[in-house]
């Protein structure tokens, strides 16, 4: 965990501008992740909220400007998991025990502690049933939760999440949503990128909204306005 | 005059370790490969590294008398395989290497397709070694060798070599599997834990480049991409996890040296080519479990 205080931001951008080779995608953003935040980047598609949250991940480097995590602060990730190959042979618990390839031990083996972290958190996601399953074969909203749980193992001080109720049903999103919210509750701070406004708008205290290369920070209420919405969406958009 | 199995067993010893060798980790290498959709690298590659060593006796004469080869003759060196293998496992190694590359440099640029790109530096990398082999001035029958990859004709000083290079591959591979994986399955997860994601890029190619080498020169191109890309595609259907995978693809090859010198010794065949068609036998299995699915 982080050696961060309290109130000392886990992520931190000044006037950072991410994009690709010389193409700026976004930029002029100031944003500060602080403990215990919930916030949810929206923007249509295209508008480069994708790029912002890699930014953030520190995979895609700052054009101009900085983007720094404070102390050693750990993040967590959870991918959308259509970017991953299902044809591989890993069980779900190979998959979660990934989340500790940071701490590896002597001959590059988990410690004891680590793979009952591993255990414990298959458990808190609803997976102990299925721990020797090969992940290929988990419903949408089950890999979604291994994925978490891979995530969550690493010991994070924020949790980055992109999309992850996509493509599952109504009752794994509620269980997600419901751990997400639990977690928040205990301290750890969440970020994720979403195109379900409702969810945003339920869960998160504050809100990105990314459209035209800028970023613009608020609450749901004051940025999720209908009308702020048929400008950015299109028509319709009021809801999922 | 016939040769019991025991007298066989004894007469062809370093064959027989060489090939069970090449069985055990041969496979380990290209379940990785199979894992990274790149399995045609490992028919490939050895091509690339036989043309390399037909280009090192290509240049033998004139390394011998430029650079030097720890001070012998041609003819001296030709005869002293100690310094004769080291000098081709080093041409071997770069051809593999520079082939190796050349494909995952073209694959990030992302023009054409991966089966189009592969398929034709199999053909050049094929052409290649044929017309270097007529150009070779030194060698010729060591060359015919190679391409005909006589695993029988092992003696002690490449039995010791391809033993060493593979169980240093297997001792890398068991030690840094986990990681391997990961880099595999998720590399941008393995970015964000902030592993040297390049690094294990780099070690797994140099795995898979060394064992290359080495079975390229020892026992045969035949035999070793059909211990690369046969095992892996026999194991997966009967694999649930990493570990039974890489288990199973390294029990397949190693029944399939066993099948493999069975036949060769019963039926008076080519090792190298027995073993291949064994491989080739372990398939049937996981056929019959795709049919049945």
């Amino acid at each position: 965990m982080t050696t961060a205080t309290p109130c000392e931001p886990l992520i931190r951008l000044r006037s950072a501008a991410f994009g690709y080779g010389a193409r700026r995608v976004v930029s002029g953003i100031d944003l500060e992740i602080a403990p215990g935040r919930f916030l949810g980047i929206v923007g249509p598609n295209g508008s480069g909220k994708t790029t912002l949250f890699r930014g953030l991940l520190g995979l895609v480097p700052p054009l101009e400007g900085s983007c720094a995590r404070t102390g050693r602060a750990v993040i967590g990730y959870v991918p959308q998991r259509e970017s991953l190959d299902a044809s591989f042979p890993l069980t779900v618990r190979e998959v979660v025990e990934m989340g500790t390839y940071q701490r590896l031990g002597r001959l590059r083996r988990p410690a004891a502690e680590d793979l009952a972290l591993v255990d414990e958190w298959i458990e808190r996601v609803g997976l102990a049933p299925q721990r020797t399953r090969p992940f290929a074969e988990l419903s949408g909203g089950q890999r979604q939760r291994a994925l978490l749980a891979r995530a969550l193992v690493t010991r994070p001080d924020v949790l980055l999440l992109d999309e992850p109720t996509s493509g599952v049903d109504r009752g794994a999103q509620e269980q997600i949503l419901a751990l997400l919210s639990e977690l928040h509750r205990g301290g750890l701070a969440i970020l994720l990128v979403s195109h379900q406004l409702s969810l945003v708008r339920r869960f998160v205290e504050e809100v990105l909204v990314v459209a035209d290369g800028r970023v613009q920070q608020g609450t749901p209420v004051e940025l999720l306005t209908p009308e702020r919405l048929e400008l950015l969406f299109g028509a319709g958009a009021g809801g999922d | 005059m016939e040769f019991s199995w025991l007298e066989r067993l004894s007469l062809f010893r370093f064959a027989l370790l060489a090939s069970f060798t090449a069985g055990l980790v041969c496979p380990l290498v290209g379940a990785f490969l199979w894992l990274r959709r790149t399995s045609f690298y490992g028919i490939t590659l050895p091509q690339f590294s036989a043309a390399g060593v037909v280009l090192g006796y290509v240049c033998l004469p004139w390394w011998i008398t430029t650079i030097g080869l720890g001070g012998l003759s041609l003819d001296e060196a030709l005869g002293d395989p100690h310094t004769i293998m080291n000098y081709l496992l080093a041409w071997a190694a770069l051809a593999c290497l520079a082939g190796l590359a050349a494909l995952v440099w073209l694959g990030r640029r992302g023009r054409g397709s991966e089966t189009g790109r592969v398929a034709a530096a199999f053909a050049l990398a094929t052409a290649a070694t044929y017309v270097f082999g007529r150009l070779s001035p030194v060698g010729q029958s060591h060359v015919e060798e190679l391409l005909h990859g006589e695993v029988l004709g092992v003696g002690s000083h490449e039995c010791e070599t391809i033993v060493f290079v593979l169980l240093l591959v297997l001792a890398l591979l068991l030690l840094f599997r986990r990681e391997l994986a990961l880099v595999s399955f998720d590399p941008e997860f393995a970015r964000v834990l902030q592993k040297r994601v390049l690094a294990l890029e780099v070690l797994l190619h140099c795995l898979c480049t060394l064992t290359v080498a080495a079975g390229t020169i020892i026992v045969g191109p035949t035999m070793l991409f059909g211990l690369l890309v046969l095992p892996p595609l026999a194991a997966r259907p009967f694999a649930r996890s990493m570990g039974a995978f890489l288990a199973l693809s390294s029990g397949a090859g190693l029944l399939a040296a066993l099948l493999g010198t069975t036949l060769s010794f019963q039926a008076d065949l080519p090792l190298g080519a027995a073993i291949v068609a064994s491989a080739g036998l372990t398939l049937l299995p996981a056929a019959l479990r795709r049919a049945s699915a």
